[in-house]
């Protein structure tokens, strides 16, 4: 308990001092516009591949377990959509990117730290906490629902795909159903629950790479830690969120 | 100058230094000497305010460093230089980019009067035609040198060397130490360096601090450290056979 109590402590502490000041504003929008490319374009591929065949497995298992003459078939369609929206575009998306940009913001810090590397920042008189976390922070607060807006459409494209190339939904039934009773107030909550696992997944994984002590095997701790921690939050927060938001 | 007066410092209740007194001089090549784990990292590192002392008081000329608030610490380490043992160059920038950092973030200059700068400092330290290379690609020697060139980019008055000459050739080593000392005295800089190195000893150390089991056993310079009478210091430095061979007082009077 007292240790939970203390890494928190730690991890406010560490907050507190990436969102002072910056030094030098121009150098931390150039480190912006590099991490955008580094955790949010470098991103695309595995959202856009894992997006399309979750659509497409939606649509499919959605049809394969609603075989009766009293559901219309344009439900498969809105099923699709909404699985997508509600859940799978920011929570399981969520999900792959703490795998992916969690581990690699903190392996990369940590190895920074183990290298003296963020010794030399602070030697030079650079608050290395902002500088390293900040830009991270805000490319991926602004990245991320730009991934989910993707996932959203390629993991409805790959439903439609699939059900029409599988004959289970004619196209014409599946885009009734994408557009049928459509509650725009979803595509809002879907963001505003991107917003917050950025956050997670940014903080969380930098907090972890910061404060590793040792050398490359406690790296590799702190990568897996910032994963394993990141994902426990984001499935707290989604309960949390869908509770106070969908209520 | 630098002065440090009852510094101690522990970790998890292990004091690693105990109640230090010294001064270091500015002009000079001051050397913290001593085993490994004797404590000369945390010493050095204290002074620089990478760790915060227990106790005791930290001045640069005339202002306590170490209970200065977080941004007047930032305005002093702006006159501060320092070079990691693993050279701690940022992997992810070119030799260029490394050096021109600290420029980037505390001066206003022109991109023009930076690379003239970055290029000045290259040379100095005898760097050439690699300014798009990646520290990935430098040999051990070039690293430390770009790491010099960087510490000295914003003219420093206080320079730190955390063991320089670690995993270089002899010859590479006293090309460094020569390098660190001309750099001292050109720039009237306090230079503090750390090592365990005795030909550095000799060569550059005007001023020497020898230190064990994070007590200070002797202070003194290159020419009284062969003969101290110290028994813990000439146990280091007698400690491999080359040196009892070329360095003892007894051969030198032969």
């Amino acid at each position: 308990m007292f240790r939970f109590l203390s890494q928190t402590g730690k991890y406010f502490l560490l907050l507190k001092k990436v969102f002072s000041r910056p030094e030098k504003p121009s150098v931390y929008f150039r480190q912006t516009l590099f991490e955008l490319h580094n955790l949010g374009f470098n991103s695309v591929g595995i959202i856009s591949i894992i997006s399309f065949f979750m659509g497409a497995v939606i649509v499919l298992q959605t049809a394969y377990n609603t075989e009766n003459p009293i559901y219309p078939t344009y439900l498969i369609g809105l099923t699709c959509r909404d699985m997508l929206l509600l859940e799978f575009s920011s929570t399981v998306s969520g999900l792959i990117l703490a795998g992916k940009v969690g581990s690699s913001i903190a392996s990369e810090i940590g190895t920074m730290r183990v290298t003296e590397q963020i010794d030399a920042l602070e030697m030079m008189g650079v608050n290395s906490a902002s500088y390293l976390i900040l830009p991270k922070i805000i490319a991926t607060l602004l990245f991320n629902p730009v991934l989910t807006l993707l996932s959203i459409v390629v993991g409805t494209l790959g439903g439609w795909l699939a059900g029409s190339t599988a004959g289970v939904i004619t196209s014409e039934d599946f885009i009734y159903g994408i557009q049928y009773a459509f509650i725009p107030y979803y595509v809002t909550y879907a963001i505003i629950k991107t917003l917050i696992f950025a956050f997670i997944i940014t903080s969380i994984s930098s907090f972890q790479g910061y404060f590793v002590e040792g050398g490359s095997l406690e790296v590799g701790r702190a990568s897996t830690r910032a994963v394993v921690f990141s994902s426990v939050l984001i499935l707290l927060f989604n309960v949390i969120l869908t509770q106070t938001m969908l209520s | 100058m630098i002065r440090i007066t009852g510094l101690e410092k522990a970790f998890s209740g292990k004091v690693v230094l105990h109640d230090i007194n010294v001064s270091f001089e500015s002009g000079k090549t001051n050397l913290i000497i001593g085993k490994s784990g004797s404590g000369k990292t945390v010493l050095l590192k204290s002074i620089a305010g990478l760790h915060e002392p227990d106790k005791g008081e930290v001045w640069f000329g005339d202002i306590l460093f170490n209970k200065l608030d977080f941004n007047s610490k930032k305005e002093i380490r702006k006159e501060m230089g320092m070079l990691f043992q693993g050279s701690a160059l940022f992997d992810s920038l070119t030799v260029e980019q490394n050096v021109k950092f600290p420029l980037d973030m505390f001066t206003g200059q022109t991109p023009e009067e930076k690379i003239d700068r970055v290029n000045f400092c290259l040379n100095r330290v005898g760097i050439v035609n690699a300014n798009k290379l990646f520290p990935s690609e430098l040999s051990g020697g070039m690293k430390k040198r770009v790491a010099i060139a960087r510490a000295i980019a914003l003219n420093p008055r206080f320079l730190f060397c955390d063991e320089p000459n670690s995993g270089l050739d002899p010859i590479t080593a006293i090309m460094i130490d020569a390098l660190i000392r001309e750099l001292t005295e050109e720039y009237s800089m306090t230079t503090i360096i750390n090592t365990h190195d005795m030909n550095s000893v000799i060569e550059i150390g005007e001023n020497i601090v020898f230190i064990n089991d994070g007590y200070i056993c002797w202070e003194g310079n290159k020419d009284e450290v062969l003969r101290s009478g110290n028994e813990l210091l000439n146990e280091f430095i007698f400690a491999n056979s080359m040196a009892r061979h070329l360095l003892s007082p007894q051969k030198s009077e032969d």
